[in-house]
């Protein structure tokens, strides 16, 4: 959903630790980072949602024992495809422009298709450069654009990453 | 529930009893739950949850958190209802005991109205718009002020009628929230008689006008008439402040009546009411300079945030009291736009609408698709989109008037006799009126909307080809037709036919055009699209030259039978001014696609591949529904990355296609000297082809030595024709 590239905090990009969703113990940490980046108003119960069903598909960046992001997800059939769903992504402001948002992604869509999905998809504001940048980066198109989709009036596209099929087992 | 308040007996922490809100009745008593939730939220652990044959972690994240404001839409923040409200004094009428005052109030209410009804157009929901306003939830207790009550009542009966044409056009796509009114006051007993209440009302101040006008004239009066307000000084500002704005609703009234009317019948009244709405628009602007003078207090802030004229802050609005009819969660806070804005949105939406009023009601299939597709260009809002499309669709028919297969018979260019003819009752005919009925109303949608519809339409239209051509096949395989009717039969199926593959072509034309405009293609992914494109545009030129031959030789053998003259015979040889149009099209789609294979093949900038797919994916997703379509036939990845993969700056340095689009353009512009919408296109197209070919001039020649070369696309001339920009870096 998000990840401007901003004014950078002095980090060496092996500083930043990946760790996959371990826990209760992880959730308020989510929550907190997403609570203080997104205007949406998530009841706990969205995240226990997201993470308790898809634990493997929610990753948690850590800087110094810090956590500054984060990315939630869920997969399921949808309409005769298995499909992705990046959820939420957040990277802390002074953290972004480091390819933390990227990793964290990128870590997503492996599990994803490695658990058989055939395609990801996710929205975007169509103003978020950066998010856009990004997913364009990682192969999404832009499928689709909806009108008037956030209540502030912006529109937001549908962005969607499909898999190539997988190679014959010979 | 009980009239008066009931103080509740004293609560357990022995705090002094406070009003009650909801009074207890006779079957219900209040009791303190905070106990009873204490120990239900020492009973789980963190991260239990209680589970029930209906309600998992799905059905959870509906959730609310009780008083939190920004989930529970029962949350009381000022006052528990409108009757609470107004007991409180929120809604006072008369607004101010003092007339200079309340005159100004009003004045300051209209204008809130105003800039409420333009959010409520530009997408937010009527409840927490229009009705925030009390005095419209309670219109009838505005009766003792004249001027309120009917400026009220025309607000009312005014969004009753656009909340009916939105409805009736029923295609306002994500759109859902403007005729979201359950719940509120829309309909009123006696609102059909709102415009004599507001003439008499007009009528009113007229004679007030004219009275402070004789007296500061030192005329003598007739009429012993009251003035408006107490300030003789501010008299006839006042006065000129409300006319104005009273004139604009009663013609923005007239203007919805007279569209109202079937078969455009009541077009050129609008027109005329639509002139009177911008006079009065533009004298309720001026009337910004009185109003903010005439009192000693200024209003703090920026003026241009201000949703009055005067720049007060109106009385009577809360937005809050509504928020139990939206959505379970509460609507999320919404910014009304500032007056000045609204006054310019409804100068926008009145063009538009004169637009749509001055339109001539085209018999001509293409003429109305190409008036609708320019329309679209000024991006006109829902409002005025769905008055379009219910002039163009009434009653099964177009403009309410042509039936369909009318329609179609004459865009195919068939004779005029046949449009009666009983095929038209088959029902794949039937099935493409409505085809073609559809299209204009997708045409009519956002834009966004649109193209996702004209995708999936691409199905129906291949699906209606097939039929009809199985239709035709079974009819009269390769029988030698013998009969005058199955010579008309076999006649209309062929120019049906191509007709329908043109159209089909078009469609998918629009489509692939559209995703320019609403940005859905990355630079990486130009070079498929222009080659799509230029696939698309081969066939659809071949089918319209097709059906001009065709259409020609019609023409020609209806007219006299004389012997064809050279100078006949060389016009007919010549290629028809709309085809050389076209192919104006393929060149610079051509040109474009050859361009970007060249720089992806050479430069390996250009060229960035994707961790988890690959083009091939890309080109899947992009294309998907023409190609299940098989719009066009034999089209496919494999024959794009033949066509592309061969390209270099030496191959590109070849050929310039630009050049050849630039000749093009040059050539038929004499032939639309009576089509400034064409004549401006191709001008478009002109700078286009000339800018690239220079770009690509300098691409061939340096691209490959420099590589401080930074290439670059903007569609600053044309709308999906990017210009090259060439820069050192």
């Amino acid at each position: 959903m998000e990840a401007k590239p901003e004014e950078k905090a002095e980090i060496e990009a092996p500083e930043i630790e990946y760790v996959s969703y371990g826990g209760e113990h992880h959730l308020p940490l989510i929550m907190n980072l997403v609570d203080q980046e997104l205007s949406e108003p998530y009841s706990i119960f969205t995240y226990r949602y997201f993470v308790y069903l898809w634990p493997q598909l929610s990753f948690l960046a850590f800087h110094k024992g810090k956590c500054v992001g984060t990315v939630v997800c869920k997969m399921g059939e949808h309409r005769n495809t298995f499909r992705g769903y990046i959820a939420m992504l957040v990277v802390i402001k002074p953290y972004r422009g480091r390819g933390i948002a990227t990793e964290l992604v990128t870590r997503s869509i492996r599990m994803m298709m490695e658990s058989g999905c055939e395609e990801v998809t996710l929205e975007a504001e169509v103003t978020n450069k950066g998010a856009l940048a990004l997913y364009g980066r990682l192969g999404f198109i832009r499928a689709k654009r909806l009108f008037h989709y956030y209540l502030n009036g912006v529109d937001a596209f549908r962005l969607k990453l499909l898999f190539p099929p997988p190679r014959q087992v010979l | 529930m009980a009239d008066k308040p009931v103080y509740e007996e004293a609560s357990i922490d022995g705090q002094p009893p406070k009003l009650a809100s909801i009074p207890a009745s006779d079957t219900t008593v209040w009791a303190d739950a905070s106990p009873l939730l204490q120990a239900a939220c020492a009973g789980l652990r963190d991260g239990e949850l209680i589970h029930g044959d209906n309600f998992n972690l799905f059905a959870a994240m509906s959730a609310l958190e009780i008083m939190d404001p920004k989930m529970d839409s029962g949350i009381v923040c000022t006052y528990y209802s409108i009757d609470e409200a107004i007991e409180n004094g929120a809604a006072p009428i008369p607004i101010s005991l003092d007339s200079t005052i309340d005159v100004r109030c009003t004045i300051d209410i209209m204008d809130h109205l105003l800039a409420c009804e333009a959010a409520w157009h530009k997408g937010h929901s009527l409840a927490q718009t229009v009705f925030s306003c009390i005095y419209l939830l309670r219109l009838d207790r505005t009766a003792p002020h004249a001027l309120l009550h009917s400026y009220c009542r025309i607000i009312r009966a005014t969004c009753k009628a656009v909340v009916s044409v939105v409805s009736d056009a029923r295609t306002h796509e994500e759109e859902d929230l403007f005729t979201m009114t359950y719940g509120l006051p829309l309909n009123g007993d006696g609102d059909d008689k709102c415009l004599s209440i507001l003439n008499a009302v007009e009528e009113t101040i007229s004679r007030q006008l004219r009275a402070c006008k004789a007296t500061s004239s030192k005329r003598r009066l007739p009429e012993d008439l009251e003035p408006l307000q107490s300030n003789p000084n501010l008299e006839e500002g006042f006065c000129k402040a409300l006319l104005c704005r009273l004139r604009f609703r009663k013609h923005f009234f007239h203007v919805l009546s007279c569209m109202k009317r079937p078969q455009g019948r009541g077009l050129e009244s609008a027109r005329k009411h639509i002139a009177s709405c911008l006079t009065e628009l533009e004298s309720i602007l001026k009337s910004a300079d009185f109003l903010r003078s005439c009192f000693d207090e200024s209003c703090e802030g920026d003026i241009d945030d201000k949703t009055t004229a005067s720049g007060f802050e109106p009385i009577g609005f809360d937005a809050m009291l509504n928020s139990r009819l939206s959505a379970p969660t509460p609507p999320r806070a919404i910014k009304i736009l500032s007056w000045k804005k609204a006054v310019e949105y409804f100068v926008k939406l009145l063009h538009d609408l004169d637009v749509i009023c001055s339109y001539s009601l085209d018999p001509h299939l293409e003429s109305l698709l190409r008036f609708v597709v320019q329309f679209q260009k000024s991006q006109p809002d829902l409002v005025a989109r769905s008055h379009l499309q219910l002039l163009l669709v009434q009653d099964g028919k177009l403009y309410g008037r042509d039936p369909f297969f009318a329609v179609i018979n004459k865009a195919a260019a068939l004779p005029e006799a046949t449009k009666n003819h009983d095929i038209q009752k088959n029902e794949s005919f039937l099935q493409l009126g409505m085809l073609v009925m559809n299209l204009l109303k997708i045409l009519c949608t956002n834009a966004a909307w649109q193209r996702r519809k004209l995708g999936k339409f691409l199905q129906d239209w291949r699906v209606i080809y097939v039929q009809l051509e199985l239709a035709f096949r079974n009819e009269y395989g390769e029988v030698s037709s013998s009969s005058n009717d199955e010579n008309t039969c076999m006649k209309i199926f062929q120019h049906i036919l191509l007709w329908v593959e043109e159209q089909t072509y078009w469609i998918a034309f629009r489509f692939l055009i559209l995703g320019f405009e609403l940005e859905l293609y990355s630079t990486g992914e130009y070079c498929m699209v222009y080659w799509y494109l230029y696939a698309v545009l081969i066939k659809l030129t071949e089918k319209t030259h097709l059906m001009m031959a065709v259409s020609h030789d019609n023409a020609k053998r209806k007219g006299k039978k004389k012997k064809d003259s050279p100078k006949d015979l060389a016009r007919e040889s010549r290629i028809p001014p709309a085809v050389l149009f076209l192919q104006c099209y393929i060149c610079l789609a051509e040109g474009l696609s050859m361009m970007l294979a060249a720089l992806r093949n050479e430069i390996p900038v250009f060229h960035s591949p994707s961790p988890f797919n690959t083009e091939h994916e890309k080109f899947v997703q992009h294309f998907e529904l023409l190609q299940r379509a098989c719009i066009p036939d034999h089209v496919s990845y494999p024959s794009y990355k033949e066509s592309t993969t061969h390209a270099r700056f030496s191959t590109l340095a070849m050929y310039n296609y630009f050049k050849d689009a630039q000749r093009i353009a040059k050539e038929v512009k004499s032939s639309f000297s009576n089509d400034p919408e064409r004549l401006a296109e191709l001008r478009k197209l002109e700078q286009v082809a000339e800018h690239n070919s220079v770009a690509q001039n300098v691409i061939c020649r340096l691209g490959a030595l420099d590589p401080s070369l930074k290439v670059s696309f903007e569609f600053s001339h044309h709308p999906f024709f990017a210009t090259v920009v060439v820069k050192r870096s």
